[in-house]
């Protein structure tokens, strides 16, 4: 039976076999085959899918869920998950319309940063309280729906004022979407410091084993907070290109976000128990989704499939990646 | 790497002496009188919270909770996590409105169509067992998947007509009474008297509680666990399809949307009744006494004029205080939490 | 034993039938003999010690014994039958039962169900619960040892003591099942328990002997020359010898225990090399106490390494790690070099130029999936960066030249370190310490353990580089050996509070035995 559990530690042999390495070789092309397929797939399906245009409408679709997903892969690399990330990206939109009138120009920043500090505050909850950070941001995710739907009154807020807002419709070179540039950007810089930086290999630790990452002196609280961190910051800025598309802030704008982000990252490798997996995996997964998302109706499936379809696919790509080495019991 | 006497590994958790516990806790008696304060600084606050009807309604109201609470304990007893209560709720919701008689179709099987969505409900919550046993997925992900799957599968049922149901036993249960309560609180009652049974009285209900404190020591012990697990999780989707039977009955119509929240609603009554999330503490009438304390400081809430839309931010706050205070008086300073 | 079974049973193997039989056990791990040809008997309705230093192999053996683990050669005989066990409850089916040191209770079911746990037989039907029935199967085995403990109270309510008994109670209901006089295992029972609770036991072992046959495995040498009537000896994973217990004295057992090994000069002990210690102490802690250590006075030079030694529950493991910051302290003062050490975390004392060698490396000491270069420089990240960012041509040197002085075998500096063996896995570990140069105490919590005769001794050997350098080492020790064969000074523990000190200069070296003697 599938019950690996005893009470005393086993002592098996560490010396890795290479079916490991295989396996390790597959999940980290799944992604981008799983891409290249549903390209091909799709403009076999319709021949006229392999457009520019198309593709452009793709890519500025995909752009806020590539941001979502790819603040909470820091997250999730540290070991932990962030639910919260839609919810706190609808509040935000309710805040950047109804700062919007106030601070102009500077709101897009002004609700990253608030966003941030959200995220800062629910990882300090998670590390100072010692709450699993699934309960804290299943907390937040009900706390941020519910402050959301006070301060907008339950209803979409219009935005007026469309300057804040409009360099995120145009176009980089006249074919790649402005927002899904910034998307781009922000992959880039978050792989791009992670990389350059100590923070990759203390990110690693912390999510492949904290206890030897705390014993090896690494700030294991602080990488946690600051992941948090970036997630809601992510979450601000996938706020922003939202309020752009939508032209409104609304309470509920991006909850349907949050099951196609955690979806982005489990396809694109990214393994729940933490540690292995990357941003770019992220990007790449967000496409993936959002691909099947605009591809379903093209092959003739109804759009009612697409929940199931994340259904599945959260759970096969979930049991493709878990490292179950490290947990023996699985709850 | 291998050691020649890993049993040497454990001599520093074994030299800490556990104390054995005594008399009854903070966590068992706290509740009833968190919720017999807040039931008394309500009465004083708000004279409309202190009538006989609005108690009534404070129970009808708390029905379908405490029906998803009574699935979800035995999962949380375990030591797991599910999130699939709007999934499975929305789709039996679907499923028992087209079935008993509506206006989308000719079926009119009543009870029988009752039943068929609450084996529905059942079937999903065996596929998240499935998964977590099988795949070896963590609870909290295959129960979010199973969730989307039953979202998924409410719309496709759904199918863009809302089903309205015009079969009158259904209807009568939210508004029938019985003993001035109506008949949904009667079966909530029910659920949780059987709750109760399983869990005292069952093997099933015991080995439940026993995974949550030492699942480890069961195998020792010879017990294969994941018939049992696979078994909670499929209880559990009965109890949440049953709630979702109990919505469409309160609204006369079938609604994708009939469990939105229920999960987190449920966890949060189940651990503030006392129930741990690391599991082997806590039972159904800790849950039912944490889902009475949530609906009424929900109800006493909107009582004295607090906005409605709060509800969902102050289940929130309650569940992230307390589990923290579960959780401090146990923290260390290696501590893992993930 | 009826007389169709023994004939059976002689039919099977000729010669005497004993209770358990076991021939030429061998069990291998990669890199370690944790058996290496193991034979034992066990008389019906005897109490046999089992006597050996960690590492001997008695948990390995207790675990093949219950079906915990798989030999990979050798036989084990019950009653002069040839078995295979394998798992826990095949082993019960055939009548050996073992109390783990860990109990290995449900904390939150009632004694009653603890007892009957996975044979409940009558006490549950078609799934439903008889709990007056479960309480009478579990008073008939809680009567069998005369304790009077409520079946129907909930374990975590007992006492310590009290779980032990419901233990050996559930143990003992695998006479049912195999209609035989079972073989109980007593894994360190004793570990925990006040010296009043230990009489106890001992008056529930020899009651025990009546109808079962009794194996105890002990750290202490005086309970198992006061309980047993016999013991045998391990050593390196094969069987040293027996004697009866009548016969014996502890240091007799000790010198079985350890065997002759003092010519050969493994631990790199040379007078030579040893630097005059400074003055000043490197380390002084001044009345420290913790959750399991009170009031520690401790003084480490700069050169010396200073072996702590000690039972279970003296508190060493949780003093070393206090002194790195990974458990909280609740009085007295650390200086390191004449500056107050913060005791807050880990990140200061790294910080601060501690390092820590955790005994759990697998699962503590180093991160698995990460490349032998990452983890050499988890800590010390100044040492790979130029500013702010990473250098990877730096690390890649750095890492490359400490592959090459502590002659770490690695296919590259790139590849996961899980994939490399326990000794070279180590080295790692303590290069991490190392890379920056600037570590000044070292706490060692059994370095060596798990690791071949090879790869021990090149890690003595940088722990005697290290210490040469000057830097000051705390050894935690994996036998007393060990901690007298590397240690300049030797401290010894028992619950909680350092009792005596002991000089171990090069020359001058006390014998296991002094030790014992301080240690209980």
């Amino acid at each position: 039976m599938s019950t690996p559990v005893t009470a005393i530690p086993t002592t098996e042999p560490v010396v890795v076999n290479n079916r490991a390495t295989v396996k390790q070789r597959l999940t980290s092309f799944m992604p981008l085959i799983a891409l290249v397929t549903l390209l091909a797939a799709l403009t076999i399906a319709d021949p006229g899918f392999l457009t520019q245009r198309s593709l452009t409408a793709v890519v500025q679709t995909s752009a806020p869920l590539v941001v979502l997903a790819a603040g909470a892969t820091l997250v999730v690399l540290c070991g932990g998950i962030d639910l919260s990330i839609a919810a706190l990206c609808s509040l935000s939109t309710v805040i950047f319309a109804l700062w919007l009138p106030d601070l102009g120009g500077l709101t897009t920043l002004a609700v990253i940063g608030a966003a941030g500090a959200i995220g800062t505050v629910q990882g300090i909850a998670h590390v100072l309280l010692r709450i699993p950070s699934f309960i804290v941001t299943l907390g937040g995710l009900s706390i941020f729906s519910a402050i959301a739907l006070v301060i907008s009154d339950a209803g979409p807020i219009r935005i007026v004022e469309r300057e804040a807002t409009n360099w995120l419709t145009l176009y980089v070179g006249g074919i790649v979407p402005m927002s899904f540039f910034v998307a781009m950007i922000v992959v880039a810089a978050i792989a791009l410091v992670l990389k350059l930086t100590p923070l990759h290999s203390w990110v690693s630790a912390t999510g492949y084993s904290e206890s030897a990452a705390r014993l090896a002196g690494t700030p294991v609280d602080l990488v946690k907070v600051g992941a948090f961190t970036v997630s809601g910051a992510c979450a601000g800025l996938a706020a922003v290109m939202l309020v752009s598309r939508n032209f409104s802030g609304s309470p509920t704008m991006a909850d349907n976000l949050l099951l196609p982000a955690v979806a982005a990252i489990v396809v694109g490798g990214t393994a729940i128990t933490g540690g292995h997996g990357s941003i770019w995996r992220s990007l790449v997964g967000a496409l993936v989704i959002t691909l099947l998302r605009v591809g379903l109706p093209i092959v003739g499936v109804p759009s009612a499939y697409e929940q199931i379809l994340y259904g599945a696919i959260i759970v096969a790509a979930v049991a493709l990646t878990l490292d179950r080495s490290k947990v023996l019991i699985i709850k | 790497m291998s050691t020649a006497s890993p049993a040497e590994d454990v001599e520093v958790a074994a030299a800490r002496r556990p104390q054995p516990r005594r008399g009854v806790s903070f966590r068992d008696a706290g509740p009833p009188i968190a919720l017999i304060v807040i039931f008394a600084v309500f009465s004083a606050l708000s004279p409309d919270f202190r009538t006989l009807g609005n108690v009534q309604n404070i129970l009808d109201t708390a029905a379908v909770l405490a029906v998803v609470t009574c699935g979800i304990t035995f999962v949380l007893m375990m030591g797991s996590i599910d999130l699939s209560a709007p999934g499975i709720m929305g789709a039996s919701a679907i499923a028992v409105a087209l079935l008993v008689a509506n206006n989308r179709n000719d079926n009119a099987l009543g009870l029988v169509g009752v039943l068929i969505a609450v084996l529905l409900a059942a079937a999903l919550g065996c596929l998240s067992g499935l998964a977590l046993v099988l795949l070896k997925v963590p609870s909290f992900m295959t129960t979010l998947g199973i969730s989307a799957i039953g979202l998924g599968l409410a719309t496709l049922m759904f199918a863009g007509v809302q089903p309205n149901i015009t079969d009158t036993m259904l209807e009568s249960w939210a508004v029938d009474r019985l003993l001035g309560f109506s008949y949904l609180t009667w079966i909530a009652a029910a659920c949780v008297l059987l709750g109760w049974l399983i869990q005292r009285y069952s093997r099933l209900g015991r080995y439940a509680f026993a995974i949550g404190g030492a699942e480890e020591v069961l195998s020792l012990s010879g017990v294969k666990v994941a018939p049992y697990k696979i078994a909670v999780f499929t209880l559990a989707g009965a109890f949440y399809g049953l709630a979702g039977v109990m919505v469409t009955s309160q609204l006369s119509a079938g609604l994708v949307q009939a469990g939105k929240g229920f999960d987190f609603a449920a966890i949060t009554a189940a651990v503030v009744g006392g129930t741990l999330l690391t599991g082997g503490r806590g039972g159904i009438l800790h849950s039912a006494v944490g889902v009475l304390l949530i609906t009424v400081l929900t109800n006493g809430l909107v009582q004295v004029g607090v906005s409605p839309y709060w509800q969902g931010g102050v289940q929130g706050l309650i569940v992230v205080a307390a589990v923290a205070a579960a959780v401090i008086p146990q923290r260390r300073r290696n501590q893992v939490t993930k | 034993m009826t007389t169709d079974q023994q004939i059976e049973a002689e039919a099977n193997a000729p010669g005497p039938v004993h209770a358990l039989e076991v021939r030429g056990l061998v069990k291998h791990y990669p890199g370690v003999k944790a058996l290496d040809g193991v034979d034992l008997v066990v008389h019906p309705h005897e109490v046999l010690g089992i006597a050996g230093e960690n590492g001997a192999g008695k948990s390995t053996l207790l675990k093949a014994l219950v079906g915990l683990v798989r030999p990979d050669a050798g036989e084990i005989r019950v009653r002069g039958e040839k078995v295979r066990l394998r798992s826990v409850v095949d082993a019960a089916n055939h009548g050996i039962g073992m109390v783990f040191q860990e109990q290995s209770l449900v904390p939150n079911l009632t004694a009653a169900e603890n007892i009957v746990l996975g044979s409940e037989g009558q006490g549950v039907r078609r799934g439903i619960y008889r709990w007056e029935t479960m309480r009478k199967l579990a008073q008939e085995q809680l009567d069998k040892i005369g304790s009077t403990i409520d079946p129907l109270a909930r374990t975590d309510t007992l006492s310590f003591a009290d779980r032990q008994m419901v233990e050996i109670a559930k143990v003992l209901r695998i006479e049912e099942r195999s209609q035989h006089p079972p073989v109980i295992i007593l894994d360190e029972p004793t570990s925990v328990l006040e010296p009043k609770e230990i009489e106890t036991l001992f008056t529930q072992i020899r009651r025990l002997r009546e109808f079962a046959s009794v194996v105890f495995v002990s750290h202490r040498l005086d309970e198992v020359l006061e309980v047993c009537d016999r013991i045998s000896v391990l050593r390196g994973g094969r069987s040293a010898g027996e004697v009866l217990a009548a016969d014996a004295t502890p240091s007799e057992l000790h010198r079985m225990m350890i065997g002759s090994t003092g010519s050969d000069n493994h631990y790199h002990d040379s007078a030579a090399k040893r630097p005059n210690l400074p003055r000043e102490p490197m380390l002084t802690v001044r009345g420290l106490s913790g959750k399991t250590f009170r009031d520690v006075d401790l003084e480490v030079h700069a050169g010396e390494i200073v072996g702590i030694v000690g039972v279970h529950g003296s508190g060493r493991e949780d003093l070393c790690r206090a002194l790195f910051g990974a458990e909280p302290t609740t009085a007295g003062e650390v200086t390191l070099d004449g500056k107050k050490l913060d005791l807050s975390g880990t990140r200061a004392a790294c910080a601060a130029g501690v390092g820590y060698v955790p005994a759990e490396r697998k699962s503590e000491g180093m991160v698995g999936p990460m490349s032998v270069a990452d983890n050499m420089t988890l800590t010390k990240q100044k040492s790979r960066c130029t500013g702010p960012l990473v250098a990877p041509r730096k690390q890649a040197t750095l890492v490359d030249s400490w592959i090459e002085r502590l002659s770490i075998r690695t296919p590259h500096r790139g590849t996961a370190i899980q994939r490399l063996s326990g000794g070279n896995q180590q080295k790692v570990v303590l290069a991490r310490w190392l890379v920056a140069g600037d570590v000044r105490l070292l706490l060692l919590d059994h370095p060596s353990r798990g690791l071949d005769i090879g790869a021990r001794s090149e890690v003595y050997r940088l722990m005697r580089e290290l210490a040469g350098s000057g830097v000051a080492t705390v050894l935690l020790a994996d036998s007393l050996e060990e901690a007298i064969g590397m240690s300049d000074r030797i401290v010894v523990m028992s619950d909680g509070r350092m009792t005596t000190e002991v000089a171990c200069p090069s020359g001058g070296k006390p014998t296991p035995l002094d030790l014992v003697k301080e240690m209980v």
